[in-house]
């Protein structure tokens, strides 16, 4: 089976400062798989490289087996991947609804796909006039993940999404991604420092310390948390 | 003044800011697009114009309708600017202030181009309309007059693209936030790509229009642009800010033209405008 | 100030610069070869095209040191060029010619584009122009000043000028050595200046003026006064060339001649000097000659080669010529010995700075810092919401929160007068009001940056010598060989070993080699309030340590008052004395460092992150 998303000791950084430092990582179809660590450590340039908005040095990276290092972000966002970036992630000056369209590429689709959005998260398709902007902090991160789920993606890229929320929200956040996780088989690569949010719903973990990853391993049970605590306090 | 002296005066002075106003956002929309867009003032402005009123001049040469020139202009504009953000534009993206001389060479170039082509001297155009229309009683040029008409139908289609097409959603998209847009897999290439062709047509559209009210000559663009340029400035990237400033700023053109000195008129527009971005930098626009 | 000499390290790197001193001594000396035997050289036609070369040269030296060196990119010097041709031609017609009348309208036309410039520069140079206003509004200069001559009727002589008024009785060949030794002078004079100190100053403004301002750097001044000179020096251009031909027609002042300036800029080689001197005289001749056959087309041909020049050339001609030049041989080289641009002999200590302890009226009572209800609204959105806290000299209070909590934006609202939406800021005391960052910088900030974009091109020693501005205004012919930084700086650059690659460009720095410089910098301003954005990040465990230990340091030994903004909450324990938490926008918490891990509402914000607290 091809894997949804392939890196294999990628290099990136800004300028002439090298930020990841030789990364490799697999995600299958289906799979969540949870990159922790600290703030400052890569882990949101990991993602940006991916998307091609920070060129990687060295290394491969394929998307459903196809290489897009080198190809530019809308492009690599064409094969089927949504990326929720951590900030700047909705026009918050544009309303709910143009938000979610601009989810799909065509607004027929739009229309054919809505009736998903309704159904996980009510609340947002009573604000679709509204501009998205004056939302509270809870509803702007539903609208966006209801944004990466109606362009029915094959591979996610989700940078901090639970942070500043209340649990309530978080609870819910995680049970709408693993039912479209079943239901679709879509391939989710989060990004957190929340450890008790990120191992909850992740089948797997990768820890990134200074650009490398430094463990990784299946195990999400609660022992876990204090080990990855431990090598990211050293 | 007093009486029917003074109600004449009144009625030209009104229709003279009324039309004044809409020349300038006709002038200007074009560079509004692309300054939204790609956030440059499009320094080649001035040579697109000509291309415009130089394609007025060619229907008027071989004798067809003068309405044919506004869409022959748009269409020959628009061509132009595609070759052209192609070619030059697109490489110089990362360096703003390099993007508006090589527009500015550009602009420069086509001048030359139509001065090679059709001359230096002072030609005339065909009016579409001529003659004059009675306004509550006054005569007042009838072409003038419709230039309003073309201000409320370009701005009005423009409006609509950007509201109520996928294209015109995207390319807001792009204006507020490019990075978000291709990550939302928005071709933003592409959109620039449109918008710097659709602005180049328009701008040379907007001198097809502005031709029969005077003349045509290679270098009658450049004239216009300084207030172009200041009326974007003051705009931000609203057409409806753009719409604002144009009445303000040629308002306050005809004005000070009639009450105090035609040259002063003239300047009025670039110093009223460093004033108020001086005092309130966003201009006009309610961002 | 003393000076103790440190172990005077003499340094003997190479620079990047495009002509040495030993180039230029050259350069001069051919130029005034070529101009003194010239007019015997060249023909009638030539000699007279080469005068008004040299005079279009000599303004296109100001458009290169505004645009090339500095990044003010202006089509408007023709207006002043033509400013002073006008002065000259004015006068002569309507006052008569006399020596007196000349000496007065030589300087009336400098005094006038002085005025002129300054108003220009006192427009377009605030504190949140942007460079397209700018290229507007000079594009606008040449403009006005051909509407007002077109409209001075018979007293500007309108669309035909003036002509045939009495001027000085020069043979031709006077004239020829009057421009040329006057595009020698200027060029020599330019060249040392560009090298100056202060020459890398306008390098610093073009490559990051903001920064320039955060370290203090009067930007708007420097550029009203810079445009103010140039002004000058074009209106003497002008005036030469008015008294020269005994013509003056509007179009020399006008945005075509000011376009055609630019135009020899770019393609010369902007930031070179030399590069566009000799192109303005080669593509002018060339003109002359060409002109008459395909006028036209000789215009589209540059106009052309233009446009290629800026999308695939930017550096112009001079490069590849240079290029050529080294490949000819040692000879342009300096000879081993020589003292390079941008050495440093002696690197030295300052005498301590006054600690607040020992300043004129004591320890006050004022706090070092004090914020009261600041608040930073974009629209609707609170950024920051009415934030009150004070610190004093000493202390070393952490700013923690997640990320869009308004970190960054509380050091942008405390830095730049400008920046707050409501609320009252004092440093020591005063008032920050809507002072510019550099007017805040005076108060006692001193602020480091979370990106490491800096001064591309400057070398490390530039960058610091940039940051003592403040203290030690920069020569302005000449370059100062020895540098000294106060004793909390050059205690960062032993413990970095930043001596060791002085002469290294900031680009070419590793990721903690700018922290490190970026913070030197910041010390060197001599501040007493530190605004440090994420100082460590990216920085290795080790490296960080270091740091941190620095700075602990330095509120507790140098008494100053540190505010930090940290994501690492381990080192966050370790250095500081007090924290505060932001969350969305709002204080969260005020407190010592045990107050604030122990509370549960932090814990609660953090919601991972306290699993990673209890572990330590």
């Amino acid at each position: 089976m091809t894997a949804a998303l392939k890196i294999e000791s990628v290099e990136s950084g800004y300028d002439k400062t090298p930020v990841i430092r030789g990364i490799s990582l697999d995600v299958q179809p289906g799979e969540i798989v949870t990159i922790l660590g600290k703030n400052g450590m890569g882990k949101s340039t990991l993602l940006k490289t991916i998307m091609g908005f920070v060129r990687a040095s060295k290394g491969h990276i394929s998307l459903f087996g196809k290489n897009v290092v080198g190809e530019r972000p809308y492009r690599i966002a064409r094969h089927d991947v949504s990326y929720t970036p951590q900030e700047f992630t909705l026009f918050q000056d544009l309303t709910v609804e143009e938000n979610l369209r601009l989810g799909v590429p065509d607004d027929v689709t739009f229309h054919r796909r809505f009736e998903q959005v309704g159904y996980h998260f009510p609340v947002i398709s009573e604000r679709l006039k509204q501009r998205a902007g004056t939302l509270s902090g809870g509803e702007q991160k539903m609208l966006l993940v209801s944004r990466a789920l109606i362009a029915q993606p094959k591979l996610m890229l989700i940078d901090e999404l639970t942070e500043g929320l209340q649990p309530t929200v978080i609870a819910k956040l995680t049970e709408v991604l693993r039912l479209e996780r079943d239901r679709t088989g879509v391939a989710i690569l989060l990004v957190e420092q929340n450890l008790r949010f990120a191992l909850s719903i992740a089948d797997s973990y990768a820890v990134l310390n200074l650009g490398q990853i430094i463990d990784r391993g299946n195990d999400t049970t609660a022992a876990t948390i204090e080990k990855i605590a431990e090598e990211l306090s050293v | 003044m007093h009486g029917e002296l003074g109600d004449t005066l009144a009625i030209n002075l009104a229709l003279d800011v009324i039309t004044s106003s809409a020349i300038l956002f006709i002038i200007s929309v074009g560079l509004l697009i692309i300054f939204g867009v790609m956030k440059i003032l499009n320094f080649a402005h001035a040579g697109f114009i000509s291309v415009g009123g130089y394609a007025g001049l060619v229907t008027t040469k071989f004798e067809v309708s003068p309405w044919l020139s506004f869409p022959l202009a748009f269409v020959i504009g628009a061509a132009i600017g595609a070759v052209l953000e192609r070619l030059v534009i697109r490489h110089l993206y990362k360096r703003p202030l390099d993007a508006i001389l090589a527009a500015w060479g550009i602009g420069i170039i086509l001048v030359q181009l139509i001065t090679i082509l059709f001359g230096r001297e002072i030609q005339f155009v065909q009016r579409p309309i001529s003659g004059t229309l009675d306004v509550i009683g006054e005569s007042y040029s009838t072409y003038r007059l419709f230039m309003v008409l073309g201000a409320v139908a370009v701005g009005s289609v423009i409006a609509w693209l950007l509201q109520r097409t996928r294209l015109g959603l995207n390319t807001r998209a792009v204006i507020m936030n490019d990075d978000l847009a291709q990550a939302l897999a928005i071709n933003s290439v592409r959109v620039r790509f449109i918008s710097f062709s659709l602005g180049s047509g328009l701008a040379a559209m907007a001198g097809a229009m502005i031709t029969p009210l005077s003349s045509v000559d290679p270098n009658m663009g450049f004239p216009w642009i300084v207030s172009a340029f200041m009326i974007v400035l003051l705009s931000g990237t609203s057409l409806v800010s753009l719409a604002a400033s144009s009445f303000v700023l040629g308002g306050a053109q005809v004005l000070v033209s009639t009450f105090v000195n035609p040259v002063v008129g003239g300047l009025s527009i670039v110093i009223l405008a460093a004033i108020i971005l001086r005092i309130r930098p966003e201009g006009f626009s309610l961002e | 100030m003393n000076k103790q000499s440190a172990d005077g390290k003499s340094k003997r790197p190479k620079t990047g610069r495009i002509f040495s001193m030993r180039a230029m001594l050259w350069f001069i000396g051919i130029a005034m070869i070529v101009v003194a035997i010239g007019p015997f050289v060249f023909d009638k036609y030539t000699t007279n095209v080469l005068i008004r070369s040299f005079l279009y040269a000599v303004t296109v030296l100001t458009v290169d040191i505004l645009w090339g060196y500095t990044g003010i990119l202006t089509f408007g010097q023709s207006a002043f060029f033509g400013i002073g041709a006008y002065a000259a031609a004015l006068t002569f017609t309507h006052l008569g010619f006399s020596p007196e009348m000349a000496a007065l309208s030589f300087i009336g036309g400098i005094v006038v584009s002085m005025a002129v410039a300054w108003l220009v520069g006192w427009i377009a140079f605030w504190h949140r122009a942007s460079p397209l206003y700018v290229a507007v509004l000079s594009l606008v200069l040449p403009i006005i000043v051909v509407q007002l001559l077109y409209s001075g009727g018979k007293f500007t002589g309108s669309s035909s000028g003036l002509v045939g008024f009495e001027a000085f009785d020069i043979s031709v060949n006077g004239w020829f050595w009057i421009a040329g030794g006057l595009l020698i002078t200027l060029t020599a004079i330019g060249w040392l200046f560009v090298h100056s100190d202060f020459g890398r100053v306008l390098v610093a403004i073009r490559e990051n003026e903001k920064r320039c301002q955060f370290l203090g750097i009067d930007t708007t001044r420097i550029k009203i006064i810079l445009m103010m000179a140039m002004a000058a020096v074009a209106s003497i251009a002008g005036y030469v060339y008015a008294c020269y031909t005994v013509v003056v027609a509007p179009e020399i002042a006008g945005f075509v001649f000011g376009t055609e300036l630019v135009i020899y800029t770019a393609l010369g080689g902007r930031a070179t000097l030399i590069g566009p001197a000799i192109g303005a005289v080669l593509i002018d001749l060339t003109s002359a000659y060409l002109s008459g056959n395909l006028p036209f087309i000789w215009k589209l041909i540059v106009g052309t080669i233009f446009v290629a020049v800026i999308v695939v050339l930017p550096q112009g001609a001079a490069p590849v010529v240079k290029g050529l030049f080294m490949r000819l041989g040692a000879f342009f080289r300096r000879t081993p010995g020589q003292p390079a641009i941008g050495d440093i002999a002696s690197l030295s200590t300052l005498a301590a700075v006054e600690s607040p302890s020992s300043r004129p009226g004591g320890v006050t009572d004022f706090a070092a810092l004090k914020t009261e209800n600041l608040s930073r609204h974009y629209g609707s959105f609170k950024a920051l919401d009415t934030i009150s806290f004070e610190a004093r000299d000493g202390e070393l209070l952490s700013i923690v929160g997640p990320n869009g909590a308004g970190k960054t934006t509380l050091m942008q609202c405390i830095s730049d007068g400008q920046g707050r939406s409501g609320g009252n800021v004092w440093i020591n005391g005063q008032l920050i009001g809507r002072k510019s960052p550099q007017a805040v910088v005076k108060l006692g900030i001193g602020r480091s940056f979370q990106n490491t974009n800096m001064f591309e091109s400057l070398n490390v020693s530039e960058c610091l010598r940039l940051a003592r501005y403040c203290h030690e205004r920069p020569a302005l012919f000449s370059r100062e060989t020895d540098l000294a930084l106060p004793g909390a700086a050059m205690r960062i650059i032993e413990a970095t070993g930043l001596e060791a690659i002085f002469d290294s460009e900031a680009r070419n720095l590793s990721h903690g080699q700018k922290r490190a410089l970026e913070l030197t910098m910041v010390l060197a301003i001599e501040p007493s309030v530190l605004l440090l954005d994420e100082p460590t990040a990216g920085l290795t465990k080790a490296e960080r340590t270091l740091i941190g230990g620095i700075l602990a340091d330095l509120s507790r030994d140098d008494e100053l008052c540190v505010l930090l903004i940290e994501h690492d909450l381990d080192f966050v324990r370790q250095v500081s004395s007090r924290v505060i938490v932001l969350h969305q926008g709002g204080l969260l918490m005020d407190g010592t460092v045990q107050e604030v891990v122990a509370s549960d509402m932090v814990k609660a914000v953090y919601s991972g992150q306290h699993a990673i607290e209890e572990h330590q």
